[in-house]
């Protein structure tokens, strides 16, 4: 099982694997950082913001922090042994939980999943915004492996096998950290249904 | 879903399931240049610190220095044949040198190291 995408097989390294693309990179070729920065970013942003509800900025720290560490560990980087995505993966869950952890610590989850303020403004966006608010404050509440493996099953949409791969642990345990932690969640938002605009129906 | 969601009520598992549903889908900005210029300065940065000093740009080291001093390659090429004359005349002394030598040293009692005492064949 692997998780990056199949690729065409050209000379061009713009289709070469991110393994070998890493190692021409410790091996002095900044083109070869280029193409990974302009494949992985994205990617890796993307996961930082969804599991950040959607902070752009630390999220973007995260993305910036990630890659630096994929630059340091180029020169040990074995091909063939590691996916390169599966390893972001991880190291992206690591960084969130980490900041998440940090947010858990410093502010109250009831405070900061309300509205902040009153005013009118565009609705569905408000709403849009303190939904995905309140499930990052959410998430901040569960013990780390749980936010990770709830968020890489549910926000990332990777498959359980997937999962195993980048926590290194058991399929077993992978389905149990992603039940846990969507009962966590739930008892977590139950009292917000109405105000999230998931009522009773 | 999953057999793990059974002890969730169906309204708990409907919210999450929208909720996941929305976050990913909501769309997320193409990196912005300045992250792009950062990483990439970063991937020159860790480049560089990875890099080992290359021998040239060393400073001189004992070695070198000693090279210097004795005439780089004119010079040891020099000392080189003098060493290798000198362990010639150590193994096969020209018969010339024989009185020379112990005049100067005295006597010395030489113990051939081959079968053959004339093995480089200098005596005839």
């Amino acid at each position: 099982m692997t998780l990056a995408a199949r690729l065409p097989e050209t000379n061009s390294p713009d289709a070469a694997p991110d393994g070998a693309l890493l190692v021409a990179f410790a091996n002095g070729d900044m083109g070869a950082a280029r193409v990974l920065a302009a494949r992985l970013t994205p990617r890796v942003l993307g996961q930082a913001t969804r599991m950040l509800g959607g902070d752009r900025a630390e999220a973007e720290d995260v993305a910036q922090d990630a890659m630096m560490r994929l630059w340091k560990i180029a020169p040990d980087w074995r091909q063939g042994e590691a996916q390169v995505t599966t390893w972001l993966y991880r190291v992206v869950a690591n960084l969130c939980t980490d900041r998440l952890r940090r947010r858990r610590r410093t502010v109250d989850f009831d405070a900061v999943a309300e509205p902040e303020d009153g005013r009118p403004g565009p609705a569905e966006q408000m709403q849009e915004g303190a939904r995905m608010t309140a499930l990052r404050d959410a998430l901040a509440a569960l013990p780390d492996r749980q936010a990770q493996a709830v968020a890489l099953r549910h926000l990332e949409g990777l498959s359980n096998p997937e999962i195993a791969e980048v926590m290194e642990i058991s399929v077993e345990a992978v389905e149990s950290l992603t039940a846990r932690g969507k009962r966590a969640l739930a008892a977590l938002l139950a009292g917000r249904k109405d105000e999230l605009g998931y009522g009773h129906d | 879903m999953d057999m793990t969601d059974k002890d969730l009520s169906q309204t708990e598992d409907r919210m999450l399931e929208a909720l996941f549903a929305e976050a990913r889908s909501a769309r997320v900005a193409d990196p912005s240049e300045a992250l792009m210029q950062a990483i990439l300065g970063d991937a020159a940065e860790a480049l560089e610190a990875s890099r080992p000093v290359p021998v040239a740009a060393a400073r001189p080291g004992f070695l070198a220095g000693l090279w210097a001093a004795l005439g780089g390659v004119a010079g040891v090429s020099g000392l080189a044949t003098a060493a290798a004359v000198g362990v010639w005349f150590g193994v096969a002394p020209p018969a010339g040198l024989d009185g020379l030598s112990t005049a100067i040293w005295g006597e010395s009692v030489s113990v051939s190291i081959f079968s053959a005492d004339d093995i480089l064949g200098l005596e005839g």
